[in-house]
């Protein structure tokens, strides 16, 4: 879901830059007044862990094929402000070093993988799990998978339908842009309805792996976007 | 986590990529992701560039393994460096707000 240079239109490029710099920002932001020493290793790890998981593509019905995008995995475990930041960082890495990803639709590529993947990813799974109060407890029923699968699954999907909105937007804008809404809306919900799946297989299953040998690693804080009701900064 | 702890999570990510990127090789490498097929579908394809990167992800299995192995070190290193320098700033500027509470509370009394 790497948009490449010359797909969208200009005014869609900037828009996606002020997104991405000021969503990164205000992650930055919370990362950085929140952020305990000790997390620092585990999350360069897992880090590194989601960049080697994106070169891996796993076929998908229709001829096409999906890879994790790791922003639903890391919000669960880290937070959705750690993930942003996480994320952005792989993004930044394969766009410069390895041009996967255009330059110019860099700030799109942060805004639908990195935030809002991110976000949907760790509010959708609190929710359904039903984990407002304890900010670090994974409890491993069958609601539990349930909302780590579900939350991963919109995390995808949303990203997925959003980057389709842009290419109809830029269609529209310019039809040397883009793609028509016709096309773009139901094909992209059609592919990554399946490729969303494949996703939360994965981060389901690296969630239950984690938790049998390295069950520590589940209970760092979660760096939340802005403070809870009734949070008080110590 | 120490640096031998670190260093035997990163060979494991490896191996773990090393076999992954067999089953990427024999599935999926001749097949685009999602974006890709609907630019596909649509007839739209790739514009130029505008930055050209010094590596990419390679063709065959050694390159795409030699770019994976490159691309988690550098990731690794990237992330280390900057989520320390993160940690760092917050911890310096908690502690001037620290100090700076304690001058007014030394003040006050």
């Amino acid at each position: 879901m790497h948009i490449p240079d010359g797909l969208m239109a200009p005014e869609l490029l900037v828009f996606g830059w002020v997104i991405a710099i000021l969503g990164l920002g205000f992650a930055v932001r919370a990362v950085k007044s929140k952020l305990p020493e000790k997390q620092i290793v585990v999350m360069a790890v897992v880090s590194a862990g989601i960049f080697a998981a994106q070169m891996l593509n796993f076929p998908v019905m229709g001829g096409t094929s999906g890879h994790l995008v790791g922003a639903a995995l890391a919000s669960i475990i880290f937070g959705p402000a750690a993930a942003i930041v996480m994320i952005s960082t792989i993004l930044i890495i394969q766009c410069f070093v390895f041009g996967d990803g255009g330059l110019t639709a860099l700030g799109l590529n942060i805004l639908n993988m990195a935030l809002i993947g991110s976000i949907v990813g760790y509010y959708s799974y609190s929710i359904i799990a039903g984990k407002h109060e304890g900010n670090n407890k994974f409890v491993f029923d069958t609601k539990g998978r349930a909302a780590i699968f579900a939350g991963t699954w919109l995390a995808t999907f949303i990203s997925a339908l959003l980057c389709a909105l842009e290419l109809s937007i830029s269609n529209l804008i310019s039809p040397s842009y883009g793609i028509a809404w016709q096309i773009s809306i139901p094909m992209m919900a059609i592919y990554h309805v399946l490729i969303a799946i494949g996703e939360g297989i994965i981060t389901l299953g690296i969630i239950e792996y984690i938790s049998r040998v390295s069950p520590d690693m589940l209970k760092v804080e979660k760096i939340e976007l802005w403070k809870r009701r009734g949070e008080v900064e110590c | 986590m120490n640096a031998r702890q670190i260093g035997m999570k990163i060979v494991w990510i490896i191996v773990v990529f090393s076999i992954g990127l067999v089953g990427f090789f024999i599935f999926s490498a001749d097949k685009g992701d999602g974006l890709e097929k609907t630019m596909e579908d649509a007839g739209v394809s790739e514009g130029e560039p505008v930055y050209q990167a010094p590596l990419s992800y390679g063709e065959d299995y050694p390159s795409a393994f030699a770019a994976g192995v490159i691309g988690i070190i550098i990731t690794l290193i990237f992330s280390l460096g900057l989520t320390y320098l993160l940690a760092r700033v917050g911890k310096s500027k908690k502690s001037k707000v620290r100090d700076v509470k304690g001058e007014k509370d030394n003040g006050a009394s």
